[in-house]
């Protein structure tokens, strides 16, 4: 292992420097000017950004605690894109009065939530994994009771630590017992040992809560809609998109490597778990008023549709699933990105504040209308294709029913999407919120989201070049 | 053999009329466009008078007697591999003489509604509509195969339709259309399926394959029997049920009195003369089928036509609408033809019957049209529809006196007069055939003469009504028809039928077989004596007559309700018991079924809502609750 | 540049346009402008397609265009027309030409207005142009969303409501659509072989019989939906009713005719065992939507909900009509949806014109306007006539093909269920006479309709074009007819291959 390899953890170690640096400059930095810091950060995260999408070769370090390749390469770029959105969104919101000194903060706490996110995607044994699941977790509770003189605020942080405290004991659990079981923590020997023996299934059961926890799967989705209404809106979106995707990513990877062996156990499991997170999450999400509780159930209901993809579990399924996740990222930041510039400027977050919105921000209101007909998977906008991929790959395992009801909640959902844009287009409003023009990072961050939209559905060469890295159960 | 392409024209001048009339008769002077529509006409009857001449007369008589002559054909729409609906003309006897009939009358009816609808608003409206009319008529009879005689008899149907309802801003004009279309089109239904069954079984619609008495549709007459009667005998029935409607055949005659609401040319023209008869026509133009194939079609023909004939002669010596007895003497004396049909076989003396209906149609298209537009005159001069608002008219209007009642004489089969010599026939080819019939007819030919002559004595005798203003003569220009019509009526009589219009296209002997004349000529006589008694001069015997026979009355001036039976079935049955529950079950079973999904799943959104309390111990246990089941299921289960 | 591309490259560039454009006036302008080349060149491709015909040309679809898409699933953006589908092209372009006439005077929010109803349209063109089924589906989507904003914003009534039940039925109809399209993209093509959405390519293969048994009820439902299948017909009445007159003209006049075409390329021409075998079920659903229909039309008040129900009755014949798989009658449901597609259109764009003059839709507070409004009484009663089917109009060629062709069929089910279809007729020209009569003729009700004006230039474009193309139909089918029946030929011949035959 030489100073080479080392670099091929350029995205964690990048990270870390930039967690510092920013310390440093903070450190540094007169009171009054420590706005300078968001420049600084967004520029350094923006060469970070590219240099990620640099090419590398796979590795394999500290004894194969730590491994990298292509494809893991590509999910960690997918979740720095995704970030970059987040940060230009929050630039608007962090250069409030209130936070002024906690700007440093925002940024070192997801920074090091990423860094944590990045080394579960890497892990290469248990132990890794782990670190890096509670690294990923414990700062976004610090980050959800960010605006901490807000009681939401600070009862979202707490409500996120207990219960995801809760969720990595089981998980950890799990953990144990599959050593227990199988003699190994490292991913390669495990899988050798892995058959389904009772005791093992009981330890996926308990990992897999755990990884259901972060994906917010029924029934373990509770603390979801609490946390997310409570957390600032670009920890929101930060919670429902990167995390969400992180967990998505890692869970794939093991469902097709460590457990395939026990497919024929879980995808009954996933079956079961995919109808039901669609279907309340959709239940839950008609009634929302608010918007963020609102996007909250509807990226639960979205989680459920990841799971399809596993289900294909074959290549095409892992494809489907990050290009879905891909084009959530983008969907969802859309969405959130207006709701979050709409609540930074006015304060408004209930959806009948958004009534008439179209006469007075008619671009907003068509960007909010593209991502919400995106997250409904209704063409030409990128989701359609993401929903498409998923449903085709639980088609090709022959999961018809499965399809069809998860179309039908597509469909359901639609409708309280529509709400939404009945609210902004078609509902009559004496007073709507007055028209405002947004600073050119929020800016940026909506167009970059918008463009995402549209672009990655017709592009076929993304899906193309996730597809070349992508593997599955079935070869 | 001889070239009939330009027969063509005949249909086709009156379309062209009526596309130029009608896209641009509002910037033209009416009496232009009355010209136009006339002249247009005029041209279409002279060709038609060229082809009778060049194909009765010109043209020497083969050995085969009149064979039927395609003179233009052209494929419209092909269906199947065998079925093709062509458009075309066929030139045969009874094609040539229904030219001539509709043509003359059409004529003479333009140049009437000249005079007749002077000053009207809608003045080229009328004009275009009536060569729509005309050309939709020639259409039906020059048809050369059954689905373009379907056609045209749509179109004809349309075109009546639009007649009738001419005084558009009169309710009862517009009901009395709507009424006469839709029973018009439900009998259409069943010449369509009729047409679905012949052509299923015989795969063709054209009629020189159809009616070849060594054809496939005769040969298929052997073919599966569905409630006793041949398939081709449904098919048959079912196309009669066409041909019943347009002709108002009882039990679809209910349009026809209403369709008098109508101007009163329109009448003379479409249900008196030509479109009335259409349903004659369609069961002569497929005779050989239904004589030769389908014998029990053709009895059914024969009673409809007897019974609507008494039918329509007992109610019509009740009404007092003048235009309205002229109606039911219509339906009657179609009933007459379609009963000689009826009664008539195939072929030679057997044909008989065929040829007196056709004679009959020729000759009671003149008379009829004569009363009706002698009728029109009488309105005209009165303003009034009504028996009772006339009388003692002879002196004010001489011409249209003299004329109807040489129509009068004509209709009630007094010699030397047409309607004589075909009614006899019609009575011989009956007395050979059906005697019950044949004593039924009798009767109607009593009656007729009864009530056409208490009309007659009604409108130009009786009572001295006084007019407000003064009744005059119209001018030349609706007289000239009238007189043209009589001397029609008068000599058409002497026409040698039975050598031109033969069931097989051969001529043969035929004399007046006066053991049937002579009681017929009688009892026409008295019928007349009997109303000279009654209605020549005013008497209260009518009200006697009408009390002794209260009920037969009562029933026979309210039409025998009828009408009363088509408003139930179409008011309350079909609206009521069908159309609302119907619209009722969509709106408040399948539509509340639509939106009772999307109520359950709002009502399931709120009832889960529990779950998400904000406690943080619920989501702890539901979140270990959950880990437990799933272990229970998939560790101990499966 | 292969034409066909044209057809969604125009209404894009149009939709471009118009976001350029400031006010009702350019924009309207740009959508007529766009609208009228786009008719222009369905009418071209009428033209090249019958030449190429008469030059010999005898591959199943013409003017192929395929770019690969997705590589590894194998989607492919390709197209081709053969004579239906050119017919139903044409049939788009006039409805849509007449419908930017129909709302030239839209006032609110006129840009908006016109980017959906043209992206709607590209949606419709895209679909019949496109032979591979994902870029259908795709097509397929984007022509049903707009509806819900256009109803949505520019509707009257409860028009969130109907907008709402609108998008989610047709959806609802989709996710079915979806499920049959998968099975049969991972069912047609035996193992080994590259999985193919290409429909000519499917239709080579052969889709495992208990496969089709679960996939074709999906799909024929799916599409059905759209096509106004009782009992999935209640969005139609509302929909139509709040819709703006031009998007029920597209709506009723062409979208619908997804549903159909859908049926007779997806459902029928690739599952043709299942097809036959279940057919009956469904002949059984289409008749009663025939009768019923028209039965329920007789009874209402609201012009728009007769139109509608008129139109699921006609719409139930095309299904009829496709259902019954021989030539004729197949190629009477083409003409049908053509007919119709016109006719109905006719209709909206009618009573959208006598809505803006008199302020209501029910017909009893109207009467007597023949007087006022001679033009559109005029056309309104040519297309009265036009739909109870009178001969020298669409509407009679397309039914008595259809009958004659249904009722070619040897077993007696098949005949039976042919003459009650055909009695709707009669029911038909009940309800159509029943509102010529109360709302033209007789004496004028209301004395406020006294002074109405009659149709202005725009109006008359509108309403002429569509009785034209009704009219040309109607008097010189055979060119139509025999375009169809060449396409036809091959379908039919697939659909007779197979020996199973129904429950019947």
């Amino acid at each position: 292992m030489n100073f080479s390899d080392i670099l091929t953890m350029r995205h964690e170690l990048m990270l870390t420097l930039m967690a510092l640096v920013v310390l440093i400059i903070d450190l540094n930095l007169h009171n009054r000017d420590k706005h300078l810091i968001i420049p600084i950060t967004l520029s350094l995260f923006f060469i970070h950004t590219v240099i990620g999408f640099l090419p590398s070769q796979p590795s394999n370090l500290f004894g194969g605690m730590y491994h990298t390749n292509a494809l893991l390469v590509m999910m960690k770029n997918i979740l720095n894109v995704g970030v970059l959105i987040i940060l230009l969104q929050s630039v608007t919101w962090l250069k409030k009065e209130e936070n002024r000194e906690k700007i440093s903060e925002y940024f070192i706490l997801l920074f090091s939530t990423l860094i944590g996110m990045n080394f579960m995607i890497s892990s290469g044994d248990f132990l890794m994994f782990y670190l890096g699941l509670e690294l990923a977790t414990i700062p976004i509770a610090a980050l959800a009771a960010y605006t901490h003189h807000q009681s939401k605020s600070a009862e979202a942080g707490i409500k996120l630590i207990l219960s995801s405290a809760l969720s990595s004991g089981i998980l950890l659990f799990g953990i144990s017992l599959i050593y227990g079981s199988s003699g190994s923590i490292y991913f390669d020997a495990v899988v050798l040992h892995y058959a389904n023996t009772p005791l093992q299934v009981l330890a996926f059961i308990f990992f897999f809560t755990g990884m259901a926890f972060k994906l917010s799967l029924v029934p373990f989705h509770l603390w979801t809609a609490d946390v997310y209404e409570g957390a600032p809106i670009n920890v929101t979106s930060y919670l429902s998109v990167i995390s969400k995707g992180a967990a998505a990513f890692i869970l794939i990877i093991l469902m097709f490597t460590i457990f395939k062996t026990i497919a024929p156990i879980y995808t009954h499991m996933l079956y079961l778990i995919a109808v039901l997170t669609m279907t309340i999450g959709n239940l839950f999400a008609i009634r929302q008023k608010n918007m963020k509780r609102f996007l909250a159930f509807s990226s639960i209901a979205q989680a459920g549709f990841i799971l399809l993809g596993i289900l294909g579990g074959n290549a095409m399924g892992m494809t489907s699933v990050i290009y879905f996740v891909l084009v959530y990222i983008f969907s969802n930041l859309g969405a959130f990105g207006v709701v979050s510039a709409i609540s930074t400027v006015t304060g408004k977050e209930s959806m009948d504040d958004y009534d008439g919105l179209y006469a007075t921000n008619p671009k907003l209101s068509l960007l909010m209308m593209l991502s919400l007909f995106s997250l409904a998977g209704i063409p030409p906008v990128a989701g359609f294709f993401g929903k498409f991929f998923l449903f085709a790959s639980a088609a090709s395992a022959g999961y018809y029913w499965l399809v069809f009801i998860a179309v039908l909640n597509a469909t359901i959902s639609l409708y309280y999407y529509l709400l939404v844009v009945k609210a902004m287009f078609i509902n009559k409003n004496e007073k709507p919120l007055a028209y405002f023009k947004s600073d050119l990072a929020t800016r940026t961050g909506l167009v970059l989201s918008g463009l995402g939209i549209f672009v990655l559905g017709f592009w076929s060469q993304i899906y193309e070049i996730i597809n070349s890295l992508s593997f599955g159960i079935i070869h | 053999m001889a070239d009939y392409t330009y027969t063509i024209l005949i249909p086709l001048i009156p379309l062209f009329v009526f596309l130029f009339l009608g896209l641009t008769g509002h910037k033209i002077k009416p009496f232009i466009t009355g010209l136009i529509g006339t002249t247009g006409l005029g041209i279409s009857a002279i060709l038609s008078y060229a082809t009778a001449y060049k194909y009765f007369i010109g043209a020497h008589v083969t050995g085969t007697g009149y064979t039927s002559i395609k003179g233009f054909e052209v494929a419209w729409l092909h269906l199947t591999e065998k079925l093709t609906i062509h458009l075309g003309v066929l030139i045969d006897p009874i094609s040539v003489m229904m030219l001539v009939v509709i043509t003359t009358v059409s004529l003479m009816v333009h140049i009437y509604s000249i005079g007749y609808m002077k000053g009207d608003p809608g003045f080229y409206r009328f004009f275009s509509f009536l060569s729509l009319f005309s050309f939709s008529m020639l259409g039906l009879v020059l048809a050369t195969n059954i689905f373009q005689m379907y056609i045209f008899w749509e179109l004809v149907g349309v075109s009546s339709f639009l007649l009738i309802g001419y005084y558009y801003e009169k309710p009862s004009a517009v009901a009395a259309s709507k009424k006469a279309f839709i029973v018009t089109r439900f009998a259409d239904l069943g010449f369509l399926i009729g047409i679905l069954m012949l052509s299923f079984n015989t795969g063709t619609f054209d009629f020189q394959t159809l009616t070849d008495p060594h054809g496939p549709a005769i040969a298929s007459a052997g073919g599966a029997a569905f409630m006793g009667m041949s398939v081709l005998s449904w098919s048959l029935v079912f196309i009669f049920v066409g041909g019943a409607g347009k002709s108002a055949m009882f039990p679809f005659h209910i349009w026809l009195p209403d369709a008098m609401e109508g101007p009163t040319p329109v009448s003379a023209l479409i249900h008196a003369a030509t479109m009335v008869v259409a349903g004659v026509y369609l069961v002569a133009r497929l005779f050989p089928v239904y004589a030769l194939a389908a014998p029990d079609a053709l009895t059914v023909v024969a009673w409809v036509g007897g019974f609507s004939s008494i039918f329509a002669a007992v109610i019509a010596c009740t009404q007092t609408d003048i235009k309205r007895v002229l109606a039911f003497s219509t339906m009657s004396q179609i009933g007459y033809m379609m009963l000689s049909l009826g009664v008539s076989g195939y072929g030679g003396e057997e044909g008989l019957g065929f040829m007196a209906s056709n004679f009959h149609l020729f000759t009671h298209a003149m008379f009829k049209a004569l009363l009706f537009l002698g009728a029109g005159a009488v309105i005209h001069a009165v303003h009034t529809n009504e028996i009772t608002g006339m009388g003692n008219l002879r002196k004010y209007l001489p011409i249209t006196h003299i004329t109807f009642l040489i129509a009068c004489l004509t209709i009630a089969g007094i010699p030397p007069f047409s309607a004589f010599f075909s009614k006899d026939e019609i009575l011989v080819a009956a007395f050979h055939h059906n005697k019950f019939l044949f004593a039924v007819e009798y009767i109607v030919a009593g009656l007729t003469a009864f009530y056409m002559f208490r009309l007659y004595y009604g409108i130009f005798w009786g009572k001295k009504t006084h007019y407000h203003h003064t009744p005059h003569e119209s001018p030349l220009v609706m007289t000239i028809p009238l007189m043209i019509l009589a001397f029609g009526s008068v000599f058409a009589g002497f026409l040698p039928f039975h050598n031109l219009v033969t069931s097989d296209g051969l001529g043969f002997e035929s004399h007046i077989d006066w053991m049937i004349a002579i009681p017929s000529v009688l009892i026409g006589v008295l019928g007349i004596v009997i109303a000279t008694v009654m209605y020549k001069n005013e008497s209260p015997l009518p009200d006697k007559v009408a009390g002794t026979f209260k009920n037969l009355y009562k029933w026979a001036h309210h039409k025998f309700y009828m009408d009363e039976v088509y408003l139930f079935v179409t008011r309350k049955i079909i609206y009521r018991y069908i159309s609302t529950p119907i619209a009722w079950f969509d709106r408040h079973v399948i539509d509340a079924t639509m939106n009772g999904i999307a109520g359950i799943i709002q009502f399931a959104s709120y009832a889960i809502k529990g779950f998400q309390s904000g406690r943080l111990q619920q989501y702890a246990f539901v979140f270990v609750s959950g880990t437990v089941i799933l272990v229970l299921i998939f560790v101990y289960l499966v | 540049m292969n034409i066909l591309n044209l057809f969604v490259i125009i209404p894009m560039l149009t939709v471009g346009g118009i976001l350029l454009t400031k006010d009702l006036k350019q924009s309207r302008i740009v959508s007529a402008i766009g609208m009228g080349l786009q008719l222009i060149l369905s009418f071209v491709l009428v033209y090249l397609y019958m030449s190429e015909r008469s030059a010999g040309n005898t591959a199943p679809m013409l003017f192929m265009y395929d770019a690969l898409w997705f590589p590894s699933l194998n989607i492919h953006y390709a197209l081709g027309v053969d004579g239906i589908s050119v017919a139903m092209i044409a049939l788009t372009g006039i409805v849509v030409f007449a419908g930017i006439f129909a709302s030239w005077k839209m006032e609110y929010l006129p840009r908006e207005f016109f980017v959906s109803l043209i992206l709607l349209a590209s949606g419709v063109f895209g679909f019949f142009i496109s032979i591979d089924l994902f870029t259908m589906f795709l097509f397929y989507e984007i022509a049903v969303i707009p509806m819900y904003l256009l109803i949505g914003i520019w509707g009257t009534g409860p028009k969130e409501y109907s907008a709402m039940k609108l998008t989610l039925m047709l959806m609802a109809g989709s996710a079915m659509l979806m499920v049959g399209i998968l099975g049969i993209y991972f069912f047609s093509v035996p193992a080994g072989h590259p999985l193919t959405f290409n429909i000519l390519e499917i239709s080579k293969m052969h889709i495992p019989i208990d496969m089709q048994r679960f996939l074709f009820p999906f799909t024929f439902v799916g599409f059905g939906i759209l096509g106004a299948l009782f009992p999935f017909h209640t969005w139609s009445p509302d929909g139509h009713a709040s819709a703006p007159t031009a998007v029920s003209m597209l709506h009723a006049g062409v979208l619908m005719k997804l549903g159909g075409y859908g049926i007779f390329r997806v459902a029928i021409f690739l599952m043709p065992e299942a097809a036959h075998e279940q057919a009956w079920i469904f002949l059984i659903l289409t008749s009663i939507s025939v009768v019923y229909g028209a039965f329920s039309a007789i009874v209402q008040t609201d012009l728009k909900y007769i139109n509608a129900y008129s139109s699921v009755s006609h719409c139930g014949l095309v299904l009829f009509a496709v259902l019954m798989m021989n030539q004729t009658a197949m190629n009477g449901a083409i003409i049908q949806m053509i007919s119709h597609g016109l006719m109905t259109a006719l209709f909206f764009a009618l009573i959208g014109m006598i809505y803006g003059r008199t302020h209501t839709r029910l017909i009893n507070e109207m009467g007597g306007l023949m007087k006022v409004i001679p033009f559109l009484g005029v056309v309104y009663v040519i297309a009265g006539l036009a739909s109870l089917g009178l001969p020298g109009f669409s509407g009679f060629v397309a039914e008595m093909t259809i009958f004659v062709g249904s009722f070619q069929h040897v077993d007696v089910f098949h005949r039976v269920i042919t003459i009650v279809a055909a009695s709707s007729i009669v029911i038909t020209a009940v309800y159509i006479l029943r509102v010529v009569g109360i709302l033209l003729l007789g004496p004028i009700k209301n004395d406020h309709f006294l002074h109405l004006d009659d149709a202005k230039w725009y109006e008359r474009i509108s309403t002429i074009t569509l009785v034209l193309a009704i009219t040309a139909i109607g008097t010189a089918p055979f060119w139509l007819s025999n375009m169809i029946n060449f396409s036809l030929a091959p379908i039919v011949e697939r659909l007779n291959a197979i020996q199973i035959t129904g429950l019947f």
